[in-house]
């Protein structure tokens, strides 16, 4: 067996070396930084418990007399707090490690949520045709006119209204990944379907179905490797997406506690401070979530360019 | 054009349906009313008296099919926090959202066709690339966190000196970074009342400036989108073969770019904008918070956190009305921008 | 008062359907000023709550009002006699005017208690009152059914009502008189009392405009306030921009995190006050076997540290407790001290066998009380100190108070405040053996239940010598501390804010009832 399979993977691997992508790659520098960022952003977060000084999230290692100090290029900060504390005394630092931590979970949660929604029934629209298209359609259509912040909004609202506050906090994070998983799917379904459709009626398609293929086997084994590029470039945005969504929930007072903060609950806890002078509890993690944010969107911009597929316009 | 009316209304009674039968299938666990409206130490047997004459001991069944005989009248009932039919308390946040909403897509519009026209045109130019550059980070940049960004720098003021100050260049850069602060940042002022419950902010100079960093951090999330989109139709409508033979017959680039290639860029744009719209709305929700603008959505908000059923109801059928009306607009216009769309309410 | 300024008030308010523009701008004193919210109705026995006692005091009087230093001061009534046990007797101004224009007697003071009897919010405080009798024109007499030491702090409730003016069915047909909450009773859109103010416009949750009664009994009042503004602003940063801005005089409450700001504001004063609500947590004995014993409550008391969150959180804007009264009640014992020791937390969890601590949950609101969430989060990470696993819930206040009701958390987060100003009504409501059918205990949400307290508490409330009751209440606080029966943590400030021409201080008390009817405006 491993005879033969690793020629293959080499082959694959110097099939990639050679190919377009990677050529483009290495010529763009804005890529790279960008993917350089997202990696050692991604390797702190989930390296969080092992890297940060403290942890955020157990309450004997917080003390309210160090609370609201200021990062340390600051006057009257403390050198075991490089970016200072929050109103409760919590390391800004390690706040905002497990939160970023938090906030890429539920951000590539929901998008895998999405994917599979979505693609599901931007597969089973576009094969089937018919009743089936038009019900799933229809509603894409009515949820996107609704735009997907207002249905992650309300949606979220009545989620911790069906839950009550209390049973959300407990399962915040897998709820947040339902919320902006149910949200988000129609822009899957919608490209999904265009790039089944397009394929549908090509020959590689019939001469599978005269042979005899399942609807099931064509769909999964024929049509969807070949719908797979705007799937992963829509998945770079619907990454960056699904993350501001969270943050906006959050922010909002609809996501992740406060005891166990987002990178969205946490400029929502700050905000509170910006008018008595300790921007740092809002502004840091701002910035942390901006730039998470901006290199994945670089990342999916350089994408686009060099995958160049038909997206669903509008 | 009458079939599609119909159907479309058809769509809007449904969308509204849905959302009055689900708000109201959650409301228990909204909270209960009577919380809000007694003193703490009125006791349990007051309450329930109250309880029961505001009918919130009736079946569900029951409960709901008064409301919607009564919503059928446009009576969607009292807010219990405002003490109120809920229209009226809608009908006076409204104008706050449309005048933001408004402005903003007015600064949408004044910007984005020039830059993204612009950037399209010349699109190696260096003033091109800062557009592109700035717009993929306006759009990596929460709206919220945006309009928090905005209080810092100019309604509170930072000041910063990272250079030298006693050198010419150190002190003018400082100069640069620091910022005065002292915006207006929270709610409307004193907005001059037209007429009813209408009080507009575009009356008077100061009015104005209560709107513009409610405005510039809305615009925020929605100008680099729109560059871009006329930016790519752009681009994609000077390389059609109509143009390179507009070209060819020696018609000026002005009015290529402007008369023929323009308009071609303006269809799917408007198809975007009529959704766009929408969002726009979503997003008043998290700016009218961080600004304390009082419009609907930060009533919205607190309608929430007070278990305000009635509103919660009556705003979510009242903007799922708003997105109807939209896109049936949008639909409207695209069918006569574009005549070979047929509105007969099939995708097209 | 420039005209632009005047012209400025009359326009502000997010949204208004006519702009009143003032004919005469010169003479008039105005007061602009905004609360965080606006009156629910023109009905002051529609809610027992703080705004609508406020609204009492600008456009009614009390029969006694409390002075800053919580003795009464006569209004409506001149003098009292106990005449026995049971019995007192007032005497009544006889100069008095209702705003309609009707002459204030005896009968309308007999006529405002009976519909405060009929109330839901207010028959509750009312109930020891047996009978009001007007003996002549100016001579009113209580008979209670049993002695009753209170009756002076009932009568701060008693804000007379036109009886001539509330007779008779509205063009609906309603009787004037019926109380409707949250409706459209004609006592909610009308109004007359005898207060310094008459209501011109009433648009709620949006504006309200107050004119100086001309009638106005109190000649010796220093008030030169013509006209108030009220324009409610609900959002505490917005509030205090407004302030700050000028475009009001007069703000309250001033949230915790602006204090510094307003108190550098050199056009602006600011006035705080140790206030009177208690805010503490309860400890469930039903739902954790562990919070009998005495010894672990006593080292949840000794582990929270009250000045830390006095301090660093409520930057110093509240005052750490050690007991449910604050200072100037009957009840309150001077030498209770703060008990932050964490040693001693240590010690006596382990004594009592709970060294390695043990799991509990809690649950605060997070929109009712000044920094509420933030302080239950402080209090949890204090009892990990000694290794209590806290799993912490913050709500709004909408859903709290449901989850309250079901004791759904092991601790539960309450903010009380005393609506008689008594010592015993915090143990009645608060830590009283829980009783559903006398409602004795309705927010004892820790389950305590010591009947000896409640024999004490229910001898002090027949015990007419206050000397004699106020030492009974001062050891039921005394032995409620020692039991540690609950978390005491501290009195919420208060906080009030003006422009520096507007002269808040005299007539701010501690019962947040600003007396505005007495308010100067000094010439800018």
């Amino acid at each position: 067996m491993t005879t033969t399979t690793t020629p293959q993977v080499a082959s694959r691997w110097s099939r990639f070396r050679s190919s377009y992508l990677l050529y483009s790659f290495k010529r763009d520098l804005v890529a790279q930084l960008s993917l350089v960022v997202f990696i050692a952003l991604v390797a702190v977060a989930v390296l969080a418990p092992w890297l940060a000084p403290m942890n955020p999230y157990d309450l004997a290692q917080i003390d309210i007399m160090s609370s609201e100090l200021p990062p340390f290029w600051i006057e009257g900060s403390d050198p075991a707090y490089p970016v200072g504390t929050d109103a409760q005394g919590r390391d800004m630092l390690s706040t905002i490690l497990y939160g970023a931590r938090v906030s890429l979970i539920i951000g590539f949660g929901a998008v895998a949520l999405q994917a599979i929604l979505g693609v599901s029934f931007g597969l089973l629209a576009g094969y089937l045709g018919g009743r089936v298209d038009a019900f799933l359609m229809r509603l894409a259509d009515i949820q996107l006119s609704f735009s997907t912040l207002m249905v992650a909004i309300v949606v979220g609202a009545l989620v911790k209204a069906i839950f009550g506050g209390a049973t959300f906090s407990a399962y915040a994070v897998p709820l947040l990944v339902l919320i902006i998983g149910l949200a988000e799917w129609p822009q899957y379904a919608r490209t999904v379907r265009a790039s089944v459709l397009a394929e549908r009626h090509k020959e590689y398609v019939d001469a599978a179905r005269v042979m005899g293929f399942t609807s099931r086997r064509i769909m999964f084994r024929h049509i969807l490797p070949n719908t797979l590029s705007p799937i992963f470039v829509i998945s770079t945005v619907q990454v960056a997406n699904a993350i501001i969504a969270e943050a906006a929930l959050s922010f909002l007072g609809l996501g992740m506690p406060e005891t166990q903060p987002s990178l969205g609950s946490l400029i929502k806890s700050g905000f509170d401070y910006l008018q008595s002078g300790s921007w740092w509890i809002t502004l840091i993690p701002g910035l942390v979530l901006v730039v998470l944010v901006l290199v994945i969107n670089l990342l999916g911009d350089w994408l686009r360019d060099v995958l160049n597929p038909r997206l669903y316009k509008g | 054009m009458i079939a599609f009316l119909i159907k479309r209304l058809f769509h809007a009674l449904l969308v509204m349906f849905i959302i009055s039968v689900i708000a109201f299938a959650i409301q228990d666990n909204l909270g209960d009313p009577i919380q809000q409206m007694v003193g703490q130490s009125v006791p349990e047997s007051e309450r329930e008296i109250l309880r029961e004459q505001l009918g919130l001991n009736d079946p569900f069944l029951i409960q709901y099919l008064r409301f919607a005989g009564n919503a059928l009248q446009l009576d969607f009932g009292y807010s219990y926090i405002f003490n109120q039919p809920t229209t009226e308390v809608i009908l006076r946040h409204l104008p706050a959202t449309l005048e933001l909403v408004f402005s903003t897509t007015l600064l949408i519009v004044l910007l984005s066709v020039p830059i993204g026209v612009y950037s399209a045109i010349r699109p190696r130019a260096w003033l091109s690339r800062f557009f592109m550059g700035v717009s993929i980070i306006g759009i990596s940049i929460p709206v919220f966190l945006t309009a928090i960004m905005l209080i810092q720098l100019f309604a509170i003021g930072v000041s910063w000196s990272p250079f030298p100050a006693d050198t010419g260049w150190g002190a003018w850069l400082n100069d640069l970074i620091t910022t005065e602060g002292g915006m207006p940042a929270y709610g409307r002022g004193d907005p001059v009342p037209v007429f009813g419950t209408w009080a507009t902010n575009f009356a008077s100079l100061e009015g104005l400036t209560y709107l513009v960093l409610p405005t510039v951090s809305l615009a925020s999330i929605m100008l680099p989108l729109f560059i871009r989109l006329i930016r790519a139709e752009m681009l994609e409508v000077l390389q059609s073969e109509y143009v390179k033979f507009a070209r060819a017959k020696g018609i000026s680039l002005r009015r290529i770019y402007f008369l023929h290639a323009l308009k071609n860029t303006m269809l799917p744009v408007i198809t975007m904008g009529g959704v766009q719209i929408g969002t726009l709305v979503a997003y008043t929700i998290l700016t009218e918070t961080v600004f304390q603008w009082p419009g609907m959505g930060l009533m919205f908000l607190n309608a929430i956190q007070r278990s305000d059923v009635p509103l919660i109801i009556t705003y979510l059928m009242i903007v799922g009305l708003i997105f109807v009306i939209t896109n049936t607009l949008v639909d409207l216009i695209y069918g006569l921008v574009n005549p070979t769309v047929k509105l007969t309410g099939k995708p097209a | 008062m420039t005209l632009k300024k005047t012209l400025l008030a009359s326009v502000i308010g997010a949204a208004m359907t006519t702009a009143v523009l003032p004919t005469v701008a010169s003479a008039e004193t105005t007061l602009r000023m905004a609360y965080d919210a606006d009156p629910v109705s023109l009905d002051i026995h529609e809610q027992l709550s703080g705004g609508i006692l406020q609204l009492s005091h600008m456009t009614h009087d009390p029969l006694v009002r409390w002075n800053k230093d919580l003795s009464f001061e006569p209004r409506l009534a001149t003098a009292w006699e106990q005449v026995d046990d049971t019995t007192m007797r007032m005497t009544l101004r006889d100069d008095v005017e209702f705003h309609s224009g009707n002459a204030f007697s005896a009968e309308d003071v007999v006529w405002t208690v009976e519909r405060l009897k009929r109330s839901p919010d207010f028959k509750a405080i009312f109930e020891p009152i047996e009978s009001v009798t007007a003996v002549d024109e100016t001579t009113v007499e209580f008979k209670t059914t049993d002695p009753y030491p209170l009756l002076l702090n009932l009568a701060t409730y008693i804000f007379p009502m036109d009886s001539t003016f509330y007779s008779g069915t509205a063009e609906d047909g309603d009787p004037k008189d019926e109380i409707v909450k949250n409706g459209n009773s004609f006592a909610s859109a009308n109004l007359s009392g005898t207060g310094p103010f008459t209501v011109v416009e009433h648009q709620k949750g949006n504006r309200m405009e107050f004119e100086r009664f001309d009638g106005y009994w109190d000649e010796q009042s220093p008030g030169n306030v013509d006209r108030i503004v009220h324009t409610p602003i609900s959002e505490n940063a917005t509030r205090v921009a407004a302030l700050l801005s000028g475009d009001v005089d007069f703000i309250a409450p001033v949230p915790p995190n602006d204090l510094d700001r307003v108190r550098e504001d050199e056009d602006v004063q600011l006035v705080t006050m140790s206030g009177t609500r208690i805010i503490f947590f309860h400890m469930n004995q039903e739902r954790v076997d562990a919070f009998q014993d005495p010894r672990v409550r006593q080292a949840f008391a000794y582990a929270v540290n009250q000045e830390a969150i006095a301090d660093r959180l409520m930057k110093g804007f509240a005052t750490p407790a050690a007991q449910f009264s604050p200072q100037g009640y009957a009840g309150h014992v001077a030498d209770l001290e703060l008990r932050h020791d964490l040693e001693k937390a240590q010690q006596l969890m382990a004594d009592a066998g709970h060294g390695d601590g043990f799991e509990i949950s809690m649950m605060a609101p997070n929109n009712r009380y000044v920094n509420d969430a933030k302080i239950a989060q402080a209090v949890a990470a204090m009892l990990a100190r000694i290794n209590v696993t806290v799993d912490l819930k913050t709500l709004p206040k909408a859903q709290y108070w449901g989850e309250y009701d079901d004791r759904a958390a092991d601790m539960m987060m309450i903010g009380w405040h005393s609506d008689t100003e008594d010592s015993a009504n915090f143990h009645e409501y608060l830590t009283a053996c829980p009783d559903a059918d006398t409602g004795a205990g309705q927010y004892n949400a820790g389950n305590y239940c010591n009947p000896e307290l409640d024999k004490l508490v229910a001898e002090a409330n027949l015990e007419v010598d206050l000397e004699k009751r106020a030492q009974m209440l001062q050891q039921v606080e005394q032995t409620l501390y020692e039991e540690a029966a609950v978390v005491p943590l501290h009195w919420q400030d208060l906080a009030w804010a003006s422009a520096d021409n507007v002269n808040i201080e005299p007539i701010l008390n501690v019962m947040n009832f600003p007396y505005l009817g007495d308010l100067v405006i000094e010439e800018e």
